[in-house]
């Protein structure tokens, strides 16, 4: 098994922070229902961390860290992140729509929220298989 | 999954004496890609083949070469 590249170290530190925020919002948020939450804030936060150690540690080694393939796998994950992000707001809107089974905007925002991680981890775990292919 | 194109740097290289992060350097790509386009896992975009060419001064079809797939059931 040869060493993590750099796209892969970025990917594992995306995943570890999707989750962090996923429990986050499981364990804080979940029951405690709309309000003056900080969860905006550590979304944020988490956000331009990892934006500012990405930035950093690619301007900072010389040598090349992101190539051709490293866009072919990207746009891979991306195909399958947006194939579930497509299927999940059709289901949402099915759901809204035909059978009115979401009655409160706060569902449907927790819907769309589940959503955007699931589809997170989808590309994030598509990526990391590709990479590992193709090592 | 083996790409159907398969190429001759590793022995190139070898006899230049020249590491996969060297070749890496030259082409502009990383040393991943190197070892990937290596073991047949990846196929290069032209503009990288022909880089690879010109490192190595010699003929493009004598880096890579088409093989086709074995079509099924043969």
């Amino acid at each position: 098994m040869s060493r993590l590249t750099f796209q892969e170290r970025m990917l594992w530190a995306q995943l570890a922070a999707i989750l962090a925020v996923g429990v986050y919002y499981v364990h804080f948020l979940a029951h405690a229902g709309p309000g003056h939450h900080y969860f905006h804030a550590v979304i944020l936060a988490v956000l331009l961390v990892f934006g500012s150690i990405s930035f950093a540690a690619r301007h900072r080694t010389g040598a090349v860290v992101e190539d051709e393939r490293d866009r072919s796998i990207a746009a891979i994950g991306t195909r399958w992140s947006n194939i579930i992000l497509w299927v999940g707001l059709v289901l949402i809107m099915v759901l809204y729509w035909d059978h009115g089974s979401i009655h409160s905007a706060h569902l449907v925002i927790g819907l769309i929220f589940h959503l955007l991680l699931l589809a997170g981890i989808a590309r994030i775990v598509r990526e990391l298989v590709a990479y590992r292919i193709n090592a | 999954m083996t790409s159907p194109i398969r190429n001759t740097i590793r022995e190139l290289r070898a006899a230049r004496s020249m590491t996969q992060q060297g070749l890496a350097d030259l082409i502009h790509v990383t040393r991943q890609t190197v070892i990937a386009i290596e073991g047949d896992k990846y196929s290069p975009s032209l503009e990288v083949a022909f880089r690879i060419a010109r490192v190595f001064d010699v003929p493009l079809e004598r880096i890579f070469q088409y093989v086709p797939p074995r079509p099924r059931g043969k």
